[in-house]
């Protein structure tokens, strides 16, 4: 009895201190979480609540982090602008304070919305053709030269993009390509085909040998091993490389701006950037273009989302 | 159907040779195992009869045409794999018919043809499930199904067994004797598990570093060794060695170390004198018995219920026996080993080839 008063006090004392522990650690973690999320999302959320709001609202000191009043006057211009031309003489009808400010340009925002779609869907698509079949031949068949292939390949990548610029605008013009979404297609290809190629040799690596000569023993070609068995197990990688190459053409800049100079071919980013212009500039305006330009993207992220799992090829080989 | 023939088949990889001029004659309708430790070529050239390795000199053969060059989704082969290979994604159904699909053949004939391999292989019941919930047996029993639905110019297995427990290996080892025997069809078979080997085979092909050691029945293979090491591969326990030298005496030859003597077979050492030796002989061929020519100590007794195993400690050798379950042994008792004269082995310490006739 007189011991164990004693013993129990000691343990409840480490219980709670224990209890205490976990409570900080619990408190640390859910503190630098939010953090994160702030800083992922707020600008995100401050770009779809200034896209909402009038110019006078967005420039209010202190800022309006939700609007106080909700206006789609800013999408409205996008979609269906008003008749008249901006020019230095009318500017002050399209007041940016009031809303409805048009900039010069503004309708090239969707004809540039269509070619950065095309020429994202053009380079997904074509990356993910070549990507896999090069990655299927080097990680696959053991050719000779497959190790200098694959070198060749990543060497492309470590030359900064800059250095490349000149070359290329040169060479396009030289085939007469300059302001051609063709040109766009060809020259993002050269940027993520070496990546896929590379993410895609080690996802298809990971594939059992073994499969690869069940395919070919039961009479899989190497089109159809690398059609009905290498994709299918490929899924998320499949995907990933399609999202991979989609963004690296949606969000493209330095690119596009050399070698597109007009609406034919010229993507969403040169045509927003453009409204930055020296005399006025509406920020709920390029807002409002920023939150269209963030949809495609968003989309397909949620369309492709569940393909993105792991575990594909449980089941194949022992285990 | 068909016969193989390999014919000078060189593998290099790099500066490697895994196969040097490897000539192999496999016949039609046969069961050719490739016996061997790991390493020793015999998978290689499983790959190789595949199309699944290209070969760096040589031709094959099937039949009368010629495959060197032929792509294996183009040589008609079927072939069963340690880790199964199961297309994960692909029901049990779709995994035995790809083969068939591949081929265009007509919806009816698929579903007949897995109905009834699946039938033969007593895995209906498992046709709609997907790999990763069937076990280890049923795993291999589905990729059996897979090779079974076609008619394969030859059927190949890459250590089917090896991933399986003991008990289902034994079963698994009767089922595709059947198969064998069912299909007509020319099985070539790798393993490193003597005891599969000896069961399964008509012939057997013992190979170690990319070079055959001996092709013949699994009878001959066993009892008539071609070398020092195809002796020691077959056979559990391992043949016991003894080094020494033929030692020629008033009672004909005779295997000499130190003090021991024993008398061989005249016809195989007769005028052989002095030449360095190395004895072998099985567990099972030596008997303890009362005056026997050769004493020991028993040094270690493993019983296994059927039988038990004896170490026997002779000078500075020690020699394994087999003997019934019901002999009373006791650990350091002297005990005597007769044994048949015609059953002892002797190789050339040398070269460790056979001494005597081949085969």
């Amino acid at each position: 009895m007189s011991v164990e008063p004693v013993t129990g006090m000691a343990s409840d004392g480490g219980r709670s201190a224990m209890m205490w522990r976990r409570g900080l650690r619990a408190l640390i973690i859910t503190v630098f979480s939010l953090l994160l999320v702030i800083y992922v999302a707020g600008p995100v959320a401050w770009l779809v609540s200034s896209s909402l709001q009038s110019e006078s609202d967005i420039t209010a000191v202190p800022p309006n982090w939700l609007p106080p009043k909700v206006t789609f006057d800013n999408f409205e211009a996008i979609f269906a602008p008003p008749k008249r031309e901006v020019t230095y003489e009318t500017r002050r009808q399209g007041d940016p304070a009031t809303g409805r400010f048009l900039p010069s340009g503004a309708e090239n925002l969707l004809p540039s919305l269509w070619n950065s779609f095309a020429v994202g869907m053009a380079v997904a698509i074509l990356n993910l053709v070549v990507s896999m079949t090069a990655a299927y031949a080097i990680a696959v068949i053991h050719f000779k030269g497959r190790r200098a292939a694959l070198y060749t390949i990543l060497v492309t990548r470590v030359i900064p993009d800059i250095a490349l610029i000149v070359p290329l605008f040169l060479v396009m013009r030289q085939l007469d390509l300059v302001n051609t979404r063709f040109a766009l297609v060809v020259t993002y290809l050269a940027v993520t085909v070496p990546f896929t190629i590379f993410i895609l040799i080690s996802y298809f690596e990971q594939i059992p040998r073994d499969l690869y000569r069940a395919a070919r023993a039961d009479g899989c070609s190497h089109w159809q091993a690398l059609r009905f068995v290498y994709l299918p197990l490929s899924l998320p990688a499949l995907v990933a490389s399609v999202m991979f190459a989609f963004l690296t053409s949606w969000n493209e800049f330095i690119f596009a701006l050399i070698l597109t100079q007009n609406i034919t071919s010229q993507t969403l980013p040169i045509i927003i950037s453009g409204f930055v212009m020296d005399f006025t500039t509406s920020f709920s305006f390029i807002n409002a273009a920023g939150v269209i330009a963030i949809v495609p993207p968003v989309v397909l992220a949620m369309m492709f989302e569940r393909y993105i799992v792991s575990g594909l090829t449980a089941g194949a080989v022992k285990g | 159907m068909a016969r193989i023939r390999l014919d000078g088949i060189t593998k290099r990889y790099g500066s490697v040779t895994a196969l040097q001029r490897l000539d192999l004659d496999i016949r039609d309708r046969e069961f050719m195992v490739f016996l061997g430790p790991s390493g020793c070529g015999k998978t290689t050239t499983l790959n190789i009869i595949a199309g699944l390795e290209e070969i760096s000199d040589g031709d094959i053969w099937f039949d009368d045409r010629r495959v060197t060059f032929i792509p294996p989704h183009q040589r008609e082969i079927a072939m069963v794999f340690q880790s199964y290979a199961l297309y994960p994604q692909k029901s049990v159904y779709e995994n035995i018919a790809f083969g068939l699909r591949l081929r265009k053949v007509d919806e009816a004939t698929i579903d007949a043809k897995v109905r009834a391999a699946a039938s033969q292989l007593e895995i209906e019941h498992l046709l709609d499930r997907k790999p990763q919930q069937l076990s280890g047996g049923q795993r291999q029993r589905v990729a059996l199904g897979r090779a079974l639905v076609r008619q394969p110019t030859v059927f190949l297995m890459d250590e089917p067994l090896s991933n399986l427990d003991a008990a289902l290996r034994v079963s698994m080892r009767a089922l595709i004797k059947k198969l064998h025997i069912a299909m007509g069809t020319t099985f070539v078979y790798v393993t490193h598990d003597q005891a599969e080997a000896l069961t399964l085979a008509d012939r057997i092909t013992v190979m170690r570093d990319g070079v055959v050691q001996q092709l013949d029945t699994p009878d001959a293979i066993y009892n008539r060794p071609a070398n020092r090491f195809v002796a020691g591969f077959l056979g559990s326990p391992q043949m016991n060695f003894v080094e020494g030298e033929i030692a020629e005496g008033p009672d004909g030859p005779a295997f000499a170390r130190g003090a021991l003597r024993i008398p061989v077979d005249p016809a195989v050492a007769a005028g052989q004198g002095g030449r360095k030796v190395v004895l072998g002989l099985r567990a099972e061929d030596a008997v303890i018995a009362e005056g026997g020519p050769l004493k020991g100590q028993v040094a270690l007794i493993s019983p296994l219920g059927s039988e038990q195993h004896v170490h026997v400690a002779t000078g500075d050798s020690e020699l394994v026996v087999r003997a019934p379950k019901d002999q009373r042994v006791a650990l350091g008792e002297t005990i005597a080993l007769a044994f048949d004269p015609a059953r002892l082995h002797l190789f050339d310490a040398a070269n460790d080839q056979r001494l005597g006739p081949q085969t």
